[in-house]
Parts: structure tokens; C-alpha cells; sequence
């Protein structure tokens, strides 16, 4: 009834997991009763957990990093003062309760923490500075917050109900294989990330559609402030990089779950392939974090320099170029593990080449400092302290590229100083740059300077008392991960590392008295005018903190620096634009979709890391049920008259006003041209002059847009299980040979079924596109029987192989041929349950354009399996009988 | 609700399409054909490539399939999915690029390393093990 779950789950017997849980359980309770006694729970579910609004998403993402970040700097606390304690000594946490800590450390910070706390900053500031009033897909956003708080809740639902894992916050096999950890700690490591992997593609897929098609007129992709430049590589990155994490760790489920040979290095499995496949993620996962880092870091030098950033354009070459490179440089994560001089030498090549745009960037940075006015506000001393700090990072980086020093430093501390170097010197001080730099536009009131620059000398100074030791004792040969050790010249290094960790934390505690003092004093820190840094980008145009919908009209851009050349334009012309002509906008309804689909993630994640194979069934059928749920409704916007905008709009110009008139002494008016806007029409952008509602066919567009992306992302799910099927395709282990295998003629059925239904589906969307629902039904119904003909083919080839003994575990050729025939088939799966979906909608419904649009997406979806199929038909089937 | 006029694709825009869009029914229903003959004639290709003709020289059959299969993938991509180069379709076919790129880079980059790995470590196919 309860799979694996009984009491002996819970760590009666160990004390420090027990007190730790217990907190966080008392802790809970009275957040829980004192919200309850409040009664803020209408207040909380109305405005905030069913919120689309981009910047309320936002700050629920950067709430959740920094509730995280204590998490795991608690972690990081405790394997300090154990390795301060444990020379000669067993320290104070048994080894495989630090285990334990070490990973989830490493998985929170990078998941939970840095993922998290970018993703926050990039849904507040990314649609107000592209001046846009949402994302292309706002209730899609809410669902991607919520399947990663699904994911954080899972990860310290481990705390108190079983254990975590202990393989390292990557889980290399084959420790982390079912014969060597055969408790549930990795599979909620799996069951969490692969949870919290697809709330961030879909993330991805957003921000890539959100940047690419909608801006505010005039707003060209050469204008885009580089903060929107990095979101966009680094969305790129999320969609091109995770699916490969997807992948990875579904292959690894299925050696746990079902007895597969992928990585258990036996039957012909090959752990080596994880390593290979998993970096082939991690390395563009860094850039993921750093790039968006980056881009705050341009965003607030340029600001507080008083100056538009130098070299904007190779700046922007610079992330794109990061953005490709980021994909050739993996094997440096592993040079030790046996491939040959060429590919290490390869690699190591890349690996250095990849710091030349990010030097590129540094000295961008320098050269927008020389000669502005410099403010030495909070947010600009972050980004100093980045610029060395990451320098220092990035120089014993290029050192670990070079192969022969990495076959010395691997797993040693040296590593592991250099990337918290420039994982807390880029990523971390990045995010901090960009909430000091954003909170007042999100809350209307400023941080406290006095106790942010307490917080931050804590912080820069904790960081190098911590890390630098850390250099020298990798140097002496310590490696990572040690639970205690015995040798004496370590011991005073690793007294200090700790001391370093005790500075980082007081300068935690000043960031959370920071908070409240802020609070306290909000009257005093107040922004009245929407522009307290004298900002260069579009947010600042507007309040602070901005309505629901932004802009009341779309600003109209004419250059770069869009903000910027508005405001000197009415500082000269000491005057405002001229009242614009206001008209109502359509805006998203709250929609609690995406807080009821994470419920029920939590569900069948926590089913399926128990074995509760009923609940994994109950929390599917509610996820689907969910989304019919949503693909339902009727009415999903509502229209704001444009009395009501000219109102609130009057408002924000009073302050302006007070503004401009401010401005007119301090600063002078640099000379501003105000050029016409040109190339406004350019291709591939979709322009909206009024911006209030977008007509059918842009939606059309965008939906189709963004499902094409996320097409790309399945292409590349494809490409990672592609890949182990091709390194693994002879490791039959003794066993059946494809050639035994492959029946060609239920194959050649199976092909013609598939392109069939293709070409059946392709007439259904012209006679839907004609408004014809006879032919259409007609179409979608041949569709779906040659579909199931499909499945029912390769089912029965599946069984009979089975019979046969010739199933997934009895070698790794076979576990990745069904891994990899079985996904598609699962994709058709899918596809007709959505076709019966979709079929009853056009049914009940007509051929309203949001059933179009998915007619649109079903096609594009439809074709791409059967291209799919062209790839595995050709390259596993024919190739594995061909003579 | 303020959806409900005709849906044109592209239309009074005329800066970008859908993915997969097409024009007209009659132009769509000719291209749908000239797509799935063209796929039936490359997939009885495939099969023919491994059926055992003398005709062809074995050794090279791999590379045929390789071909033919990227062959049939770009006709499923023209005349089923639409896509084409036009300016309309830029960012469509952008995307794609990135995308097949990635794909490259994941296949090719995994079979050296594995290969030269298993090469370097003196690790028999695992057939043989």
C-alpha cells in the first residue's frame, strides 16, 4: 500500500538530522499559524500564488533562492567545521550523514539557489526593460515557478522522511546505481531535479519567445539593453542544454527502476557515458548562471558610471559567442578519465578560447568605469568586487584547462576553490547586484545602504578567508569530499577556511537585517519618482513598483538606451511626451494552474521515490486532468478601459514631472539626437503599436513560435538517448545482435503507418484552417487510428522481444534501443491522448483560434515525431540489419 | 472576446509566419502529396539500400543510410512542416539551425569521446567481454 514507506524512514536515531527537521517543522507551523491568525491566506492566494505577472514571479523565485540559500549555507557551515574539526578525529558528523550534506549542498546552491535566484531576476526586469506588459506565456511562467518549488519542497522533504543522496550533486555512477545506493536519497535527487529540469525548460522556452517576438515598437534586437542579451543566450542555453540533463537522469532512473544497463558497468553498460552525457549539460548549465550575471553586472556599472556601456556591440557578440562555445568545452570536466591527447588537447584549446569574450567583457566593464561619475552605490560595489574576484576565478580556470595541470589538480580543493571563485564571485554577487539593484523598482522602496555595504564587506571578505586556503591545501594535494584526514599541514588552513565561512554568515545576517531595517524605514527610502538610480533601460520609465500592466501605453523606442533618451529629451525640452491617445489592453487572468499542477508533481514524485505505484497513477491522472482543465476555459483575459490606464498613467506623469524638473540642475543634459525610428519592420518581429491586444494572428505566431522552440528542445532529448544508443549499440554483452532482432516488415508497416497519419494530419490542419469540421474530424481521426495501429505494432514487437529474452536488461544495446524506441512510442502516446483531447475541443468549441493555435502546435508535433521516426528507422533499425 | 475575426497567417503583419503555416488549400494539399511521395520514394530507398543488392558496395551502406535519412528529414521539414527560407520564416529556420547544431554537437561529440576513450583504455567492444 505505502511501497517502501514505513516509519524506520524517518532518522529517529540520528540527532542532527532530527533537530534540523524538527526546526524546519516548527518553523513551518508557526509561518503557517501566524499567516492563518493574519488571515493573509485569501491575500496570498489571490495576489500572489495564482499570480502571471511576470514581476510577482519574480520575487517568488528570488524568495524561494534566498530561504535556499540559508538551507544551504547551513550545509556549507557544518563541512566546514567538520573538516576543521576532523584532523585525526572522526568530527561531529558521521561519514554518511556528511555525505549526505556535501551533495545536498552542491545541488541546492546550483539548483535552488543560483538557478533560481537568476530565473527570478530575469522574469522581473526582462519583459519591463524590453517594455512589453508580460511574457509570451504567462501562465506557462506561473507553472515553471511552481514545479520548481514542487522540486524544493521534494529536496527537503528528504530531511525528514529518509535520506538524500550521496553520490555527489552530480550522482556519478555507478555509486549512485541501485546496487551501490539502495536507498531512496538519489531518487529524490532524480525525482526533484527532473521535476525542477522541466519547469526550467519551459522557462527557456518562454524567455527565448518572449525576447524574440514581442518588444515594445521601435525596441530592435541592436537596442536591447545586454541585460535582455544575456536572458536570451541564456534561455537558449536552458533550452538547447536541459533536455540533455532530462535525458541523462531518465536513463539512470531506468537502470534504478527497471534493471537497464546504462551506466552499471555491467551487461555492457558504461558509466563513463553519464559523465559524458551529464557535463555535456553541466558545462553550458554554468553558463546558464554566469551570462545572466553578466548582464546585471552591465546593466548596473552602466548606471552608476553615469555612462551607456562601452562597446555595446561586441559585448553582445561576446554573449553569443559564449553562448556557442559553451558547447565544446565539456570533456575539461573529465580530461582525467582516459580519452587520448587529440580530444584532450581539443577540449583544453576551447577551454581557453572560451575566456577570451569573457576578458572581451571585463575589459567592456573597465572601460565604462574610466571617466563616468562613478557612484559607489551597493549594486556597484558587488560588481567591483565581481570584476576581481571573477578574474581571479577565471585565471585558475584557464589554469584547470590546461590538461596536463588538471591530471594534478582534478578533485582536488584547488577545483573546488576555483569554482565557488566564480560561482560566488560571478553568480552569486551577481544576483545580490541585481536585488539591491532591483528591489526598489519591485517594492517602491530602496535596501538600506549602511547595512547592504556591512553585508557586502562580510561577504567579499568571508569569501577569500574562506576560499584562498583552499587553493593551498588542493595545491599540498587535499581532494574533495574528505571526511577527516591526518595531515598536519592542512589543519591551520582549514581552521581559517572555517573562520571564512563564520564572516560569510554574519554577512548573511546583515543581509537579513538589511531587510528589516529597509522595512522598518520604508517611508525614509521611499522612490517616489520610479527612477532612484537614474537608470538608462525601460523599467525606470515606469512607477515604482509598476502596475499589474506595466506601461499604460508601450514606450515607443528610437534608439538605444531607450529610457535614457526619453528622459534628457524632457530635461531639455524641460517638458514631458505629449499625452498619449490611451487605449484599453487585454490582460491575463490569474490562474492557479500552475500551483495545482506542482501538487500534484509533488504526488507522483514522492510516489514514485517510495514505490506508491497507485499515488504515481492518482498524481498523473490529476496533472492531466489539470491541464484539460486549463485547455478548457473560456475566458482567460480581461480588458483594462483606457479611462482607468489614463488615470493611473496621470499619476506617474505628476511624478515625472517632479522628475525632470529635479534633474534640470544636478545633471547636465548630454546632447541627444532624437533619430527617427528605423528598421522598426525588420523580419521576425512582431510589432504592436498599440500593444493592448494582439490580434489572432500574432498570437498565432508566438503559440507556434514557442512550440517550435520547444520542439527543438524534444530534437535534442532525442540527440542524448540518440547518442548512448550509438556508443552502446554493440555492447550486446553476449547476448542477441540486432540483426536476430529486427523483424523488417512489421517495420516497413510501422513506417507507413507513421507517414500516413503525417500526411492524414497535414490535410486535417488545411480543412481546419478552411473552417471545414467534417474534414477535419475526418483527418484527425485517420490520424489517430493509424497512430494506434502504430503503437499496437510496436508493443507487440516489444513483447515478442521480451519473450524472446531479449528484453532491456539483458544488455546495454538493448536497454538503449527500447529506451530510445520506447520514448518515441511514448511521444505517440501522448500525441493521441492530445488529438482525443483536441478533437473533443474543436468539437464542442468550433474553431476558435486558441483551438486552432493547438491544432497548429499538434501538427508541428505530429511531424516531428515522424522525423523523428525517419532517424530511427534509418539509423537503428536498417543500420543494426544491414549486412 | 476580440479573437473572433479571421485568422490569416501573417496577414496585415506580413513580418513573420507560424512554423508550419502554409498559404492556400489548394497549395497546401499539393504540397502535402509532393511530400509524402517524395518520403515514400526515399523510404523504399532505405529499404532497398540494406536489402543485400550487389548493386551497391557494402561498406559504404552506413553512409547511404546517413544520407538518405537526412534527405527524408528535409522533405518532412519543406513540405509537411513548411519551412522555408524565406524572410518570413527567419526565425524559424534560426532556431532550427541552433538546434540541429546541438543535436551535432551531442552525437558526434559523445561518439568520439567514447570512442577514443574505449581506444586509449584498451577496452575490448563489450561484445567481445
Amino acid at each position: 500500500m505505502l511501497g517502501k514507506l514505513s516509519w524506520s524512514a524517518i532518522p529517529f536515531s540520528q540527532p542532527i538530522p532530527m533537530a534540523a527537521s524538527a526546526l524546519m517543522i516548527v518553523g513551518i507551523i508557526v509561518l503557517l499559524a501566524w499567516l492563518t491568525f493574519k488571515g493573509h491566506w485569501r491575500y496570498l492566494w489571490d495576489e500572489w500564488f495564482t499570480s502571471v505577472d511576470h514581476k510577482r514571479i519574480g520575487v517568488m523565485y528570488c524568495v524561494l533562492a534566498l530561504v535556499m540559500l540559508i538551507r544551504g549555507f547551513t550545509d556549507a557551515l557544518m563541512m566546514r567545521s567538520q573538516q576543521a574539526l576532523a584532523f585525526h578525529s572522526a568530527g561531529y558528523l558521521p561519514p554518511e550523514h556528511y555525505d549526505q550534506v556535501f551533495t545536498a549542498h552542491g545541488t541546492i546552491m546550483i539548483f535552488f539557489v543560483a538557478m533560481t535566484f537568476v530565473i527570478g531576476l530575469m522574469n522581473f526586469a526582462v519583459p519591463l526593460q524590453l517594455g512589453v506588459r508580460d511574457v509570451a506565456f504567462p501562465t506557462l511562467n506561473s507553472v515553471s515557478l511552481w514545479l520548481n518549488a514542487a522540486a524544493i519542497l521534494l529536496i527537503n522533504m528528504s530531511l525528514v522522511i529518509g535520506e538524500f543522496g550521496r553520490a555527489g550533486w552530480l550522482a556519478f555512477p555507478p555509486l549512485s546505481e541501485l546496487k551501490y545506493s539502495p536507498g531512496v536519497g538519489i531518487d529524490y535527487y532524480l525525482w526533484a531535479l527532473q521535476i525542477s529540469g522541466i519547469g526550467t525548460l519551459l522557462t527557456g522556452v518562454n524567455f527565448v519567445t518572449t525576447i524574440l517576438k514581442i518588444r515594445a515598437p521601435g525596441m530592435t534586437l541592436m537596442r536591447m539593453p545586454i541585460f535582455c542579451w544575456t536572458s536570451l543566450a541564456s534561455s537558449l542555453l536552458m533550452v538547447a542544454a536541459f533536455p540533455i540533463l532530462t535525458a541523462t537522469f531518465a536513463m539512470l532512473l531506468l537502470d534504478r527502476y527497471l534493471g537497464f544497463h546504462f551506466f552499471t558497468d555491467t551487461a555492457g553498460g558504461n558509466s563513463m557515458m553519464y559523465m559524458n552525457l551529464i557535463w555535456a549539460w553541466g558545462h553550458p548549465e554554468v553558463y546558464i548562471l554566469i551570462l545572466p550575471a553578466f548582464g546585471v553586472f552591465s546593466e548596473v556599472i552602466s548606471t552608476f558610471s553615469g555612462k551607456p556601456l562601452f562597446g555595446y556591440r561586441s559585448m553582445v557578440i561576446a554573449t553569443m559567442a559564449i553562448c556557442i562555445l559553451s558547447f565544446l568545452v565539456w570533456l575539461h570536466h573529465f580530461f582525467t578519465m582516459g580519452a587520448g591527447a587529440d580530444v584532450n588537447a581539443f577540449f583544453g584549446i576551447m577551454s581557453m578560447i572560451i575566456a577570451v569574450p569573457t576578458g572581451v567583457k571585463i575589459f567592456n566593464w573597465l572601460f565604462t568605469l574610466w571617466g563616468g561619475r562613478v557612484r559607489f552605490e551597493e549594486p556597484l560595489l558587488w560588481a567591483l568586487a565581481f570584476m576581481i574576484t571573477f578574474a581571479i576565478g577565471g585565471m585558475t580556470g584557464v589554469l584547470l584547462a590546461v590538461p596536463p595541470a588538471d591530471f594534478v589538480l582534478h578533485n582536488s580543493l584547488f577545483l573546488v576553490a576555483h569554482f565557488h571563485n566564480v560561482v560566488i564571485g560571478g553568480v552569486l554577487f551577481g544576483a545580490f547586484a541585481g536585488y539591491s539593484y532591483w528591489f526598489p523598482k519591485a517594492f517602491g522602496f530602496r535596501l538600506d545602504p549602511r547595512t547592504g555595504k556591512a553585508a557586502f564587506w562580510c561577504w567579499l571578505i568571508g569569501f577569500y578567508v574562506a576560499f584562498m586556503p583552499l587553493y593551498i591545501v588542493g595545491l599540498e594535494g587535499m581532494t574533495r569530499r574528505m571526511q577527516h584526514y591526518d595531515v598536519a599541514e592542512w589543519h591551520p588552513w582549514l581552521i581559517v577556511a572555517a573562520v571564512g565561512a563564520g564572516i560569510i554568515a554574519c554577512g548573511i545576517a546583515f543581509q537579513i537585517a538589511q531587510l528589516v531595517v529597509s522595512i522598518r524605514n520604508r517611508d525614509k527610502l521611499r522612490d517616489l519618482t520610479g527612477d532612484p538610480w537614474d537608470g538608462r533601460t525601460l523599467e525606470w520609465i515606469t512607477f515604482s513598483p509598476p502596475p499589474h500592466f506595466n506601461f499604460a501605453v508601450m514606450p515607443n523606442v528610437t534608439g538605444a538606451e531607450a529610457y535614457w533618451g526619453i528622459k534628457q529629451k524632457a530635461i531639455q525640452q524641460r517638458r514631458l511626451m505629449d499625452l498619449p491617445d490611451y487605449q484599453p489592453i487585454e490582460m491575463p487572468r490569474n490562474s492557479p494552474t500552475g500551483f495545482i499542477a506542482a501538487f500534484f508533481a509533488v504526488v507522483t514524485g514522492f510516489a514514485l521515490i517510495w514505490h506508491i505505484w497507485w499515488m504515481v497513477i492518482v498524481g498523473l491522472v490529476g496533472a492531466f486532468g489539470t491541464f484539460i482543465g486549463f485547455a478548457w476555459r473560456n475566458r482567460y483575459e480581461y480588458e483594462l478601459p483606457a479611462a482607468e490606464l489614463a488615470h493611473i498613467d496621470d499619476e506617474r506623469r505628476r511624478a515625472r514631472i517632479a522628475l525632470v524638473e529635479g534633474r534640470e540642475k544636478g545633471i547636465h543634459a548630454v546632447g541627444y539626437s532624437a533619430t527617427k525610428a528605423h528598421g522598426s519592420r525588420k523580419v521576425g518581429w512582431i510589432e504592436e503599436p498599440h500593444g493592448g491586444h494582439l490580434g489572432p494572428a500574432t498570437k498565432r505566431i508566438i503559440t507556434g513560435y514557442g512550440f517550435w522552440i520547444f520542439l527543438l528542445s524534444d530534437f535534442i532529448l532525442f540527440a542524448g538517448f540518440y547518442a548512448a544508443y550509438a556508443v552502446l549499440a554493440h555492447a550486446t554483452a553476449g547476448g542477441p545482435t540486432a540483426i536476430k532482432l529486427f523483424d523488417l516488415k512489421i517495420l516497413a508497416i510501422e513506417t507507413a503507418c507513421l507517414l500516413l497519419s503525417s500526411f492524414a494530419c497535414g490535410l486535417a490542419s488545411i480543412a481546419s484552417n478552411a473552417r471545414n469540421m467534417l474534414w477535419t474530424q475526418i483527418g484527425y481521426a485517420i490520424t489517430g487510428l493509424l497512430g494506434v495501429a502504430f503503437i499496437g505494432l510496436e508493443v507487440s514487437e516489444f513483447a515478442k522481444m521480451i519473450a524472446m529474452d531479449a528484453g532491456p536488461t539483458r544488455s546495454a544495446f538493448l536497454s538503449a534501443f527500447f529506451a530510445l524506441v520506447g520514448l518515441h512510442g511514448v511521444h505517440v502516446t501522448i500525441g493521441l491522448i492530445w488529438l482525443a483531447t483536441m478533437m473533443g475541443q474543436f468539437w464542442a468549441k468550433g474553431f476558435r483560434p486558441d483551438i486552432l493555435r493547438r491544432g497548429l502546435c499538434f501538427a508541428l508535433f505530429w511531424h516531428a515525431l515522424d522525423i523523428i521516426w525517419v532517424g530511427i528507422f534509418t539509423n537503428v533499425y536498417l543500420l543494426g540489419i544491414s549486412p | 472576446m476580440s479573437e473572433h475575426e479571421t485568422e490569416s497567417a501573417g496577414g496585415s503583419h506580413g513580418v513573420d509566419a507560424a512554423p508550419g503555416d502554409e498559404e492556400s488549400v489548394g497549395e497546401g494539399i499539393r504540397n502535402y502529396l509532393i511530400g509524402l511521395g517524395l518520403a515514400a520514394v526515399l523510404t523504399i530507398a532505405s529499404f532497398w539500400v540494406v536489402s543485400g543488392t550487389p548493386l551497391l558496395y557494402a561498406p559504404g551502406i552506413p553512409m547511404a543510410l546517413a544520407a538518405l535519412a537526412i534527405a527524408q528529414m528535409g522533405v518532412h521539414l519543406v513540405f509537411f512542416l513548411h519551412l522555408t527560407t524565406g524572410p518570413d520564416n527567419m526565425n524559424n529556420s534560426l532556431a532550427l539551425a541552433l538546434g540541429v547544431l546541438i543535436v551535432g554537437i551531442v552525437i558526434a561529440g559523445s561518439l568520439w569521446i567514447m570512442y577514443h576513450m574505449n581506444m586509449n583504455m584498451g577496452i575490448m567492444p563489450a561484445s567481445d567481454m
